[in-house]
């Protein structure tokens, strides 16, 4: 059934290709890299299934699918990481092995990574041109660098993306977005002509993520193959021209972004529809058990007051840098603060607490699960009873009942619908939007009174992220208070019954549900008239 | 939720997975028991009893000593200063001893030496945030230094024969065993031996998690000092008498090479009791055979690197094998 229906997709896309021909493009788009019923299987996973597609010259292709379906195994084959038990890689007619790295790079086959990978020590022009600096030395005999040639071969590639950075910065004064573009110079410095972006949005803000999809745009013009990973999905409109969706690691759609909408992607990602959930938790909330005011920590956040009540959801909406994320991490005692009051509801009455003592009655579930959210190497039950383990050790010697630890877990691992074998498998065992699972499921086990959650969602797929939502409406109705972080409006705007926009450090609005709106909370924190 | 095929086929992959890594922990253990036997049949003096109460006695300062470095390194950390510290501590003890005929509280003394030495390079490590191989190499030079300025170079002599007869063998196998034995419960069932685990696995985590992570850190460095204490104990008894070269350099590497042969990852975060003494048990009983066999000792040195970085190699191969 699929394959036939692959082989229908197949002929509807060179159908198109060919009208993109007939259409009258001066240059042609050239065949550039063939993917051939590639599989690869790993200890459990058939992480590829007879993945098979063509990537053009001058158009961006997509790279869809949600966690788990075989994006980053793709990717690592390309890159000369991991080899395919099965299937090709044709790269200009031509059949290649890439068995390392090195040999991905002589292929023309660039990756601009998620995570940005720059030498913050080094200069523009250091880190643009890091891999061959060998071969600028100004006598072949001795291991001297010719700077001003490599000043200039570096701006040149600066130039082609025209943007002007000063070569000679140190790449730590730079922001992210202009790391991003060091990146993509760094790809094309290497001769790539198979530019791989591995979801570059995903630390970006919004105005960077213009010029980015500038910079892609301006790409595509040139003679470039441009696969585009992300799981934005508005994010494939906006620049790819054609999308492949991987899911299971099966390929069940090739199409031409303007035939297709929103809900057919998700739904060649997800297998169904997907509904939009509807309702979203009752709006009563309970009295206020939170006040901080004029929360200051060492840099940021300046003077920030918000109060709480029970049962709500608050969102914290900013820019990267913004400070955000010190906010929390200044509340919950993690960083120092420099001046400001917390007040928490105790019996009743709202009294004034140190932030580590504060802390006994949060969660913090934070950005990073791999750095600061999960034991990697440890079993599930141990990962979800970390943060409450006196609830689970006897009450003079400290001695752990761990039966009562893995009842605990089993029950949690049902309630959060985390799919695991048993509680017994290593949190590193399980995907992405799993392992956020494990991560809250791990602070609702502590059952705190209010729950900090920095970007809950993020690198999560969509079916995962609809339940982590659902989730959290149905805790705010039993009655734990959050605040979250998120940087996407749409999800932050959905979850939340009332939002403080933050700007460089300082709250500058609040707004509730019913004057939710993308214009205001869009001007706000780019420090817009409020 | 629904199982399709595809999910039932990783079950099983992730079920054989998980016994899989319940036999690893049984291999070393099997290997030692093989050996043994084939030394029972091949060498003709090993079975006696009077060798094995040997051994044991020999292995009971390193494998001390080794619990204590286990605790530590589980957290991520190393400690290094192990023996130094036991020198000083037996030195100051034995001289107190000496002076006073006091044992009670010459011992005690001796363990407080030892817990102080601890204290410092925790505080070091922990709150300073310094690095651990260089607190503790620097701690060792310095104790080394202590030791030779407080006896003058001299063995410090005329302990009461009391001494020796209380820390008899069997005493001291006996505080072996119950060392090991109250730090083995400690790892496997109380709840400051599961931070351990959690500070060597991410200490971010652990720190997120609300484990006192400064605090666990700096109280590993003060058992591990402890134990050091409870070694110089031991070793003055055995020898009857205190000097600063019992706790030579080359020990550290013993207790080192136990501890990592026992499975105790040197990242942190995974290891047991249990292995620390197979690894100490095991170092000893090289050292024994070759020995008994009349190897000259640079071969045993040859044949221990050798040892230890098989055992290394194999866990890092375990490692990447079961991860795919």
């Amino acid at each position: 059934m699929i394959l036939l229906r692959l082989n229908l997709l197949e002929a509807r896309a060179g159908k198109r290709a060919a009208n993109f021909k007939k259409e009258g493009n001066q240059m042609q788009n050239r065949l550039l890299l063939q993917i051939k019923n590639i599989s690869k299987n790993f200890p459990g996973v058939k992480a590829l299934n007879n993945v098979s597609f063509d990537a053009y010259t001058r158009e961006v292709l997509g790279l869809v699918g949600v966690n788990g379906a075989g994006k980053s195994t793709l990717l690592n084959i390309l890159g000369g990481i991991i080899k395919p038990d099965e299937g090709e890689v044709i790269i200009e007619g031509h059949k290649v092995e890439i068995r390392n790295p090195r040999i991905a790079k002589d292929l023309g086959i660039a990756f601009i990574q998620q995570e940005i990978q720059v030498f913050d020590d080094l200069k523009v022009f250091e880190n643009i041109l890091i891999s061959d600096l060998y071969k600028w030395r100004s006598t072949k005999a001795l291991p001297f660098l010719n700077i001003n040639k490599l000043r200039m071969e570096a701006k040149k590639y600066l130039d082609m993306l025209g943007c002007n950075i000063d070569v000679n910065t140190r790449a730590a004064s730079l922001s992210v977005g202009e790391k991003q573009m060091v990146q993509i110079s760094r790809a094309l410095s290497q001769g790539g002509n198979i530019l791989l972006f591995d979801e570059p949005t995903s630390s970006l803000a919004t105005k960077e993520k213009q010029s980015l999809f500038e910079i892609i745009k301006k790409l595509r013009a040139s003679n470039l193959v441009i696969i585009y990973i992300t799981h934005y999905l508005d994010e494939i409109f906006e620049i790819c021209d054609k999308v492949i969706v991987l899911r299971d690691g099966q390929v069940t759609g090739k199409e031409n972004v303007n035939d297709i909408n929103k809900k057919n992607l998700i739904n060649y990602m997800v297998g169904h529809d997907i509904k939009k959930m509807a309702g979203y938790k009752s709006m009563q909330t309970g009295k206020k058990i939170l006040e901080v005011t004029n929360i200051t920590g060492e840099k940021l956040p300046k003077d920030v007051s918000f109060s709480l009540r029970k049962g709500e959801i608050l969102g914290v909406w900013g820019l990267m840098g913004s400070g955000r994320t010190e906010l929390f991490r200044t509340l919950l005692g993690f960083d120092k603060m420099r001046k400001g009051q917390i007040r928490y509801r105790e019996n009743g009455n709202l009294k004034q607490k140190k932030s580590k003592q504060f802390f006994k009655n949060t969660g913090y579930v934070t950005e990073e699960r791999h750095f600061s959210g999960l034991f990697l190497q440890m079993p599930l039950w141990k990962n979800m009873s970390s943060v409450c383990l006196k609830k689970f050790a006897s009450r003079y010697l400290r001695i752990l009942r761990s039966k009562k630890e893995k009842n605990a877990a089993r029950e949690y691992i049902n309630k959060v619908n985390i799919s695991a074998v048993n509680e017994d498998m290593l949190a590193y065992q399980l995907s992405g939007g799993n392992q956020q699972k494990v991560v809250l499921a791990k602070w609702f086990m502590k059952k705190p009174e209010v729950l900090f959650m920095d970007e809950p969602t993020k690198g999560v797929d969509v079916s995962a992220k609809a339940e982590i939502q659902k989730l959290i409406f149905e805790m705010a109705k039993s009655g734990i208070s959050f605040v979250i972080v998120s940087s996407e409006l749409e999800e932050i705007m959905y979850l939340c019954d009332r939002i403080i926009v933050l700007y460089d450090g300082k709250s500058v609005s609040e707004v509730s549900k019913e004057d939710f709106s993308k214009d205001k909370l869009m001007s706000d924190i780019t420090g817009g008239e409020s | 939720m629904k199982k399709t095929k595809n999910t039932l086929e990783i079950e099983d992959k992730i079920k054989s997975m998980q016994k899989m890594q319940k036999w690893q922990t049984i291999i070393l253990p099997l290997l030692i028991v093989l050996i043994l036997i084939i030394l029972c049949i091949f060498v003709e003096q090993f079975a006696t009893f009077g060798n094995i109460i040997n051994l044991l006695v020999q292995v009971s300062p390193i494998g001390i000593m080794a619990c204590g470095v286990t605790i530590v390194m589980i957290t991520g950390g190393i400690d290094i200063s192990a023996p130094a510290v036991m020198a000083t501590a037996a030195v100051i003890g034995a001289d107190y001893i000496a002076r006073t005929g006091n044992l009670v509280f010459g011992s005690v003394l001796m363990l407080l030496v030892g817990a102080l030495m601890g204290a410092i390079n925790g505080f070091a490590v922990a709150f300073l945030k310094m690095v651990p191989l260089v607190v503790t190499l620097a701690m060792m030079t310095i104790n080394m230094g202590i030791a030779i300025w407080w006896t003058m170079g001299e063995s410090i002599v005329g302990l009461p024969p009391n001494f020796s007869l209380i820390f008899n063998e069997f005493t001291i196998i006996g505080m072996y065993i119950v060392v090991a034995g109250i730090f083995s419960f400690i790892l496997r069932k109380t709840v400051f031996g599961r931070w351990l685990y959690y500070i060597g696995n991410n200490v971010n985590t652990a720190r997120i998690s609300g484990i006192p992570t400064a605090f666990v850190i700096f109280m590993t460095y003060i058992i591990s000092g402890l134990c050091a204490g409870i070694v110089g104990i031991i070793n003055t008894s055995i020898l009857s008498s205190a000097r600063p070269g019992m706790g030579p350099e080359t020990q550290i590497l013993d207790i080192v090479s136990a501890v990592v042969i026992g499975g105790v990852s040197v990242n942190g975060g995974v290891g047991t009791i249990e292995g620390a003494v197979i690894g100490s048990v095991f170092i000893i009983m090289i050292n024994n055979i070759m020995n008994l066999i009349g190897v000259p000792d640079y071969y045993a040195g040859f044949m221990k690197g050798i040892i230890i970085i098989l055992a290394v190699a194999i866990d890092t191969f375990k490692t990447k094998f079961i991860r795919g």
